[in-house]
């Protein structure tokens, strides 16, 4: 329907056509902004890191790394049981 | 049989160069050739009772590239070997090499192993077999080709004589053979490791020297390559592990084991920190610079850029280059490895090094050339109505910056006006100097915030991440050609802070600044005279914005004015500020008014004056705003587009003198708040007097100026700007639908 109202208004279909270009180009912002918005939150949070020259990606795929990572998990864990009975040793 | 000559450079190598001439001699090559470079122990004479020719060079000419030129042009082998002094063949050695040559027809360079002797501590001969056994897994020799690793080393190495011709050795301050390795790949020639071709060779130290030879090395790469090595501690336990299982596996005594687990820790430790403390050598004071070096060398080599320049090896290639030459403890044969600024060759033509294309390193302006030579990348295609967007993507491109950049702070305090009324934005640095160049998107993203404003945008180094705009601002002059080169942009638009090419003689940067008026960007000038310049001038389509004052900082402080009292912004190193012209109306004032106190700032080095001053240095703003309200008259001078000093002194209620007939008229007309004087330095004097001598001519320019400048601000700047940028997406559309 909208083709041949096209083809009989040239008009409405350029309008229909500039209110599509609007809005995609809506969009484009819209996204353009998040991801403008998500890269700085992640070039705040890695300040220390890049100021270092640490990557932690880089780092987490040398040897040992992950079992240094379940080593620290596993210390974590002990802490956590810690934490929970001392918690209901003082209850 | 192809005929091999062998070069040793010597510097006090006495300690090995007996058994590795012996050795040599045992290996039967046609000829032995010894350049010592001042020695002061027994070299000589046992290069002489060796049977080696010997050739003497001063130490000042020692380069590791133009040394081993001049030593093979100094020899006739068709093969040509160059060893360290510390290294010595063990048996097969030559006829190893004479076999790599028959490996291959291009084969233009072969290399050995280095081999631990049997002193050498067991992290540096782990480190030597395990980096060596990488090359031939099985053994065997092996050709190397274009892609494979680039890795040669003058402490044992085989040169075919037509591959040296071509290529030569470059007169780099390190990594010389790495050089010519990358080189080598690069022409199509080949080369082979063959493991039989070994030398006995190792360096120790202590820790303590093992790190200033780290730092050493890592200060030459960044140097030669640019690597800069990052700070990393934690793969220390791994490599301790290693060293450990190695002991272990060469039978080495438990007791021996806990010595040198002490000893890899502190060296695998000393390495992780001395090499990225190398890296950065050039932020140390001198004497500390002295104190860590190994080779007590406390500047880089004279022209490092150049050096910079011809080594092609790139970034990775550094980094690989890097870890490998730490790891054999490749020998610096000589201490004198500084430039020098004569070449080699003792009269007659002199010969030039050959110097080839940048691998992977970039010229400055090449973006230059590259508009010139490809023209500019065209801008998408008009949107109707796209200047009246609400927000619009908005792709700032920045110049290097420093902390205190006027215009860097005018641009940023703009920005974030922009960002706060919806528009997004985005920050482009063109590290055209590579002043950024240990500096990470985050970092600089977190400098240009506290060094200037506030910014919510991302910040991004380089355009790998271009994802197009809008609008692209082009900011300095050397931003503009990058800019020309961006795709997916809407329009192009240059924010004009001054006339730049009046900041260069002639010179290269002075034609390419002019040139960039003339680019077809719209501008938006940061004055009203700055705009009829590029107009009239260079027949720009341009805008105008005046600079705001952050008047929260610059008001008038609860201070008593003093009546005595001149300041004066003397800016040494920038020539716009014409400060010998200001000095010398000083001097006339002090000698006319002995009891004016006058106090310069903006420059930490205090000047050479013919009146006595106070030096304040380099002032916050908010301490400049207590200092312009409590002092009588200000002076600033600029004899390009006027600054926002001027400005800022008014907001104090601070009178001040300024230029005429250059730009400030455009902005506070021939009468209005500010004192104008022309370039000369008895009128200037008088019109410091005037102001000093009459209270109520002061107090009338203290008035108009805090009710001049009021409406100066920041916003207005902002709205301004944004006018500019729609500006130029409407000529755009119109140049479109044409």
């Amino acid at each position: 329907m909208a083709e041949v109202e096209s083809v009989q208004d040239p008009d409405s279909e350029l309008e229909r056509l500039r209110a599509r270009v609007a809005a995609l180009e809506d969009e484009l912002v819209e996204v353009q902004a998040r991801a403008n918005a998500a890269v700085a939150a992640a070039q705040e949070r890695a300040y220390w890191l890049e100021r270092w020259h640490i990557d932690l990606n880089a780092l987490m795929r040398k040897p040992g790394a992950k079992q240094f990572r379940a080593l620290l998990r596993a210390v974590r864990a002990v802490g956590r049981q810690g934490r929970r009975i001392k918690r209901r040793l003082s209850t | 049989m192809t005929s091999v000559s062998v070069v040793v450079p010597v510097k006090d190598g006495a300690r090995h160069l007996g058994e590795l001439l012996d050795a040599l001699r045992r290996e039967g090559p046609d000829e032995i050739l010894v350049v010592d470079s001042g020695s002061r122990d027994d070299s000589t004479a046992i290069a002489r009772t060796g049977g080696a020719r010997l050739l003497e060079i001063e130490p000042a000419q020692f380069g590791h590239g133009r040394t081993r030129n001049l030593a093979a042009e100094s020899t006739t082998g068709e093969l040509i070997c160059f060893l360290t002094q510390d290294a010595t063949p063990v048996p097969g050695w030559l006829a190893a090499y004479r076999e790599a040559f028959t490996l291959d027809p291009r084969v233009g360079a072969a290399y050995g192993p280095h081999l631990p002797r049997a002193d050498t501590s067991p992290m540096i001969a782990r480190e030597l077999s395990e980096f060596f056994a990488s090359f031939a897994p099985d053994g065997s020799p092996v050709v190397q080709r274009a892609g494979d690793p680039s890795f040669l080393s003058n402490v044992n190495a085989c040169y075919a004589r037509a591959c040296w011709e071509e290529i030569r050795f470059r007169d780099v301050g390190y990594a010389e053979d790495q050089a010519f390795g990358a080189d080598l790949l690069a022409r199509a020639w080949t080369k082979v490791y063959h493991p039989g071709a070994g030398v006995l060779h190792a360096h120790d130290y202590g820790p303590l020297e093992f790190m200033r030879r780290y730092f050493d090395e890592y200060r030459g790469l960044r140097e030669t390559t640019g690597h800069v090595e990052p700070l990393r501690l934690r793969g220390v336990i791994g490599l301790v592990g290693a060293d450990l299982r190695w002991m272990s596996e060469h039978g080495v005594a438990p007791r021996e084991r806990a010595r040198w687990t002490a000893r890899s820790l502190a060296h695998h430790s000393g390495r992780r920190i001395a090499a990225p403390i190398g890296s950065r050598a050039d932020r140390l004071p001198r004497t500390l610079r002295r104190g860590l070096s190994l080779e007590g060398r406390a500047d880089g080599p004279a022209g490092a850029r150049a050096d910079a320049a011809a080594a092609a090896v790139g970034g990775a290639a550094g980094a690989g280059a890097a870890a490998t030459e730490e790891a054999l403890g490749v020998a610096v044969a000589s201490a004198g490895a500084d430039a020098v600024d004569d070449a080699l060759g003792g009269g007659g033509v002199p010969r030039g090094t050959h110097v080839d294309p940048w691998g992977g390193r970039k010229e400055d302006y090449m973006e230059a050339a590259l508009v010139r030579e490809r023209g500019v990348t065209p801008l998408l295609d008009a949107v109707p109505g796209m200047a009246d967007h609400e927000r619009l993507r908005i792709a700032m491109i920045l110049p290097p910056f420093r902390r205190g950049s006027g215009g860097h702070n005018t641009l940023l305090q703009i920005l974030t006006r922009l960002e706060r009324r919806g528009h997004v934005c985005s920050v482009w640095v063109h590290d055209v100097m590579r002043m950024h160049q240990s500096e990470w998107n985050g970092v600089l993203r977190w400098n240009l915030r506290e060094f200037f404003a506030p910014i919510a945008a991302p910040v991004y180094k380089g355009f790998d991440a271009w994802q197009g705009a809008d609008v692209a601002i082009a900011t300095g002059w050397q931003t503009v050609y990058p800019a020309l080169l961006l795709d997916q942009c809407r329009a192009r638009v240059y924010v004009v802070n001054d006339h730049e090419p009046d900041f260069y003689p002639a010179s290269v940067e002075r034609v390419l600044a002019e040139e960039t008026y003339r680019q077809g960007l719209h501008s938006i000038a940061a004055s009203p005279w700055l705009r009829d310049v590029l107009i009239e001038r260079y027949g720009a389509s341009a805008d105008a914005f005046r600079l705001g004052v952050e008047h929260e900082v610059y008001r008038p402080r609860p201070v008593r004015r003093r009546q005595d009292t001149v300041i004066y912004y003397a800016r040494q190193g920038t020539p716009r500020r014409a400060v010998p012209t200001a000095l010398h109306a000083l001097r006339t004032l002090h000698e006319r008014r002995p009891d004016v106190r006058i106090v310069l700032f903006g420059d930490n080095t205090p000047l050479e004056t013919a009146f006595p001053y106070e030096h304040l240095g380099v002032v916050s703003p908010t301490e400049l705003s207590w200092l312009y309200s409590e002092a009588t008259v200000g002076l600033c001078l600029s004899l390009t587009n006027f600054s926002l000093m001027p400005k800022e002194m008014l907001a104090c209620g601070l009178p001040c003198v300024e230029l005429a007939g250059v730009s400030a008229e455009s902005i506070f007309g021939t009468d209005g708040p500010i004192e104008l004087a022309p370039l000369d330095p008895g009128v200037l004097a008088d019109a410091l007097e005037r102001l000093l001598d009459d209270p109520q001519l002061r107090a009338r320019r203290s008035c108009e100026g805090i009710e001049f400048v009021a409406s100066h601000t920041w916003e207005h700047a902002t709205d301004e700007v944004e006018a500019g940028l729609r500006h130029a997406l409407r000529l755009r559309e119109a140049t479109w639908s044409r």
